[in-house]
């Protein structure tokens, strides 16, 4: 045991597995850290985003984020820009693609060049470059600004479209590149016309990396502020107003947006996750069919009744669920505590305060020689400066009272306690 | 007359309607949505500031203003230089190339680590948990930062909870938080390029080097990283031009005092109005980027054609 423990980290296997996991545990603090302290911001009542001090658990932020109007029509108008990438990008994507397969061999790499360099263009750049480009094709055209040349969503639509079509042909050719061009040729062959090539056999063959590109492509324009932010003009989507947001005064709204985005994200990967297993089940199936291993069934399960789909959808019903109830009852009874202990630690601060300034007052004259401790000789000094609230100060049962009753609104009453030996000494600490 | 003939082969292939589809949106995507725009935005770039109606008459003449600004500054200020710019534009280029050491420092050995030890469930795993982060906004990722790193951040409270440091420490304005977030907000794009170099590495020949008693280190550097330098080019690559050209990033997490290159640019366009100039800068900026690359490719014995796989 102990001879082949010796033998793995002399081989240098076992040491670098544990760098490696050591490190990977790292990486992934890193990566999921911000997020899960922000998401933690969300659920926390304090009015600014922070994780301590805790006040209480809450779902307001996620109130205030639905009646954030201008937040829902940015993303009333993210979700348009992005439906028009997509409708923009893939066709482009695609046709970039085809063209790559078949352009003349010298050509080909300048051919490349071009469509990929969007990708590798700032995006600032293309923003800029796509507001001049059609501000000036306006003016040649002698448009009104109510044209399109003018439209902030046009604009926006066709300026991201310039670097989505580039990632969304790079989806069409890594499947291309699997496409057997005989099964082209067959159809042609057996009388199909090219039209009919392209869609009965080319299309569904690409259907799987029409969908990809399409998601690829609405997420990269529903996130995309760099190329937005300048061809936007005077409309907004979500980014452009997350972002004004963030720069002038946050609240938790922000991190639970995020939170819904994460667990839309999660939710949706699992989701997926779980359709990808049904299908390599039922391939797998199927070609044991073939086989004639077992009698093919009769028809699929449908999706909701897999366990495992029901096992999500239950789970995160259940998680919606008592994070609701959690944040929302008790919670004003949680927020008034808050508040009260707030403001008497508040009341506390500026009695400390006043104290302080009572007592350096009080100390310089009376208390040089002696030390911090010079309670009785600053008595009559005191006394001098101020006749009415001090008066009854050395009178023990008073002292006493005074301590046990706690703090009073604040006020020069409750500095009547000021010299009560026990309060001298937390003083001192705390002045120190 | 050979171009004619290339495209009456290229119809008969196709066919009539899908070759309209094809030459139309690759013309329009390459002349309108690429080209043109370039060359429109360096034309601009040349030209005089004036109020949009005077734009395309003769008053709109060329000039090098924009140009000679971004170094000299203007005509009547005191240094010679155009000295804020300048620190800026350098600062920008000089950060952005330590954003890509410290990206692939941390994600080669992620990428070596799906690639090669990993498997099965558990790099699927990994791959997954790996993407979700990126489908959160880069507004919201930088917001998360500045949670962290803010006056009364999670970091300040910690480091102040454990005794390190009485007072918080201003993160953001000396750039922790922003260079952090900018690590942190393109890391996928280099950690897939070197995974998807480093998985078609054949584990005999790692097997093979520690057969032969290479120690660990030595694999790495003569066997794996020579092997996925295509892979390590094209993240670098990615990673530099878009930390260079980042907006959310710094707008959001960037000190009070300090500016990045591009909002720079950014206030050309929004505040001052000068579209030229802000054209001026863009220019500079995405030559500068591919120069350096480029520059770099060089020096490390890259050809492009090896990173366009």
């Amino acid at each position: 045991m102990i001879a082949a423990l010796r033998e793995a980290v002399v081989r240098g296997g076992l040491l670098t597995r544990i760098g490696l996991a050591l490190f990977a545990a790292c990486f992934f603090v890193y990566l999921f850290g911000p997020l899960v302290l922000m998401g933690i911001t969300a659920f926390n009542s304090s009015a600014f985003p922070r994780v301590s001090p805790w006040e209480c658990f809450s779902v307001e932020w996620f109130e205030v984020l639905r009646n954030d109007q201008t937040l829902v029509e940015g993303l009333r108008n993210s979700v348009f820009i992005g439906i028009g990438v997509v409708a923009l990008a893939v066709p482009i994507g695609l046709a970039g693609a085809l063209m790559l397969m078949q352009i003349n061999q010298r050509v080909r790499p300048w051919y490349y060049t071009v469509v990929i360099s969007p990708i590798l263009v700032p995006g600032v750049v293309l923003g800029i470059s796509t507001l001049v480009f059609w501000d000036r094709v306006g003016i040649m055209f002698n448009a009104s600004h109510e044209t399109f040349f003018y439209n902030g969503f046009f604009l926006t639509i066709v300026g991201q479209a310039t670097f989505i079509s580039a990632y969304s042909m790079l989806v069409f050719i890594s499947r291309l590149q699997r496409f057997d061009p005989a099964l082209e040729e067959a159809a042609l062959d057996l009388g199909a016309t090219h039209v009919q090539t392209f869609r009965k056999v080319l299309l569904p063959f690409l259907k799987p990396a029409i969908a990809s590109a399409a998601v690829l492509a609405f997420l990269a324009s529903f996130e995309n502020y760099n190329t937005t932010v300048f061809t936007i003009v005077s409309e907004s989507t979500l980014t452009t107003v997350l972002a004004s947001k963030v720069r002038y005064g946050i609240n938790p709204s922000i991190s639970a947006l995020a939170v819904i985005i994460v667990v839309v994200t999660l939710l949706g990967a699992a989701v997926f996750e779980v359709v990808k297993r049904r299908e390599q089940k039922a391939a797998r199936e199927s070609e044991k069919v073939a086989r004639g291993e077992v009698p093919a069934r009769a028809r699929r399960k449908p999706l909701l009744l897999d366990p495992a789909m029901f096992l999500i959808l239950a789970v995160f019903v259940a998680g919606l669920g008592t994070v609701y109830f959690a944040g929302t009852v008790g919670v004003e009874e949680c927020k008034a505590a808050v508040k009260e202990e707030k403001q008497r630690v508040a009341q506390e601060r500026v009695r400390k305060l006043q104290q302080q300034r009572m007592f350096q007052r009080a100390a310089p004259v009376a208390g040089e020689g002696e030390g911090e401790g010079g309670s009785a000789p600053a008595a009559p000094q005191a006394q001098r400066e101020d006749s009415s609230g001090f008066e009854s100060i050395f009178a023990p049962q008073n002292l006493k009272e005074q301590v046990e009753s706690g703090p009073p609104a604040a006020g020069t009453e409750s500095f009547q306690g000021i010299f009560a030996p026990e309060n001298l000494e937390s003083q001192s600490g705390a002045g120190q | 007359m050979a171009l004619v003939r290339h495209l009456q082969n290229f119809f008969r292939r196709n066919g009539a309607a899908l070759s309209v589809f094809l030459l139309g949106a690759v013309g329009f995507w390459i002349l309108f949505m690429i080209v043109l725009p370039q060359l429109f935005m360096v034309d601009f770039s040349f030209r005089v500031n004036l109020p949009p109606p005077k734009w395309g008459t003769p008053e709109h003449h060329y000039t090098l203003e924009h140009y000679r600004y971004m170094v000299y500054g203007s005509a009547g200020s005191e240094s010679s230089f155009n000295v804020i710019d300048l620190q800026v534009f350098f600062k920008t280029i000089v950060a952005a190339i330590f954003v890509t050491i410290f990206d692939v420092a941390l994600c080669y050995p992620i990428a070596y680590y799906l690639a090669q030890v990993a498997h099965g469930g558990w790099a699927r795993l990994m791959v997954l948990s790996l993407i979700v982060p990126f489908w959160v906004n880069e507004i919201l990722r930088a917001f998360a930062f500045r949670i962290i790193f803010g006056a009364s951040g999670v970091l300040n409270k910690g480091l102040m909870a454990l005794g390190i440091i009485d007072e918080p420490y201003d993160f953001i304005r000396e750039n922790f938080a922003l260079y952090a977030g900018l690590g942190y907000a393109f890391i996928l794009l280099m950690i897939f390029p070197i995974y998807n170099a480093i998985e078609s590495l054949d584990k005999n020949q790692i097997e093979a080097a520690r057969d032969l008693g290479s120690p660990w280190w030595r694999i790495h550097w003569r066997v794996v990283i020579p092997f996925a330098k295509p892979g390590i080019t094209s993240g670098c690559t990615m990673v530099f031009m878009l930390t260079a050209g980042a907006l959310a990033a710094p707008q959001i997490l960037g000190g009070p005092s300090s500016l990045w290159f591009t909002q720079i640019i950014y206030q050309a366009f929004n505040q001052a109005g000068n579209w030229s100039r802000g054209s001026a800068y863009a220019i500079i900026l995405l030559a500068s980027c591919i120069a350096l690359v480029l520059l770099l490719m060089r020096a490390f014995k890259v050809r492009l054609g090896e990173i366009a796989r």
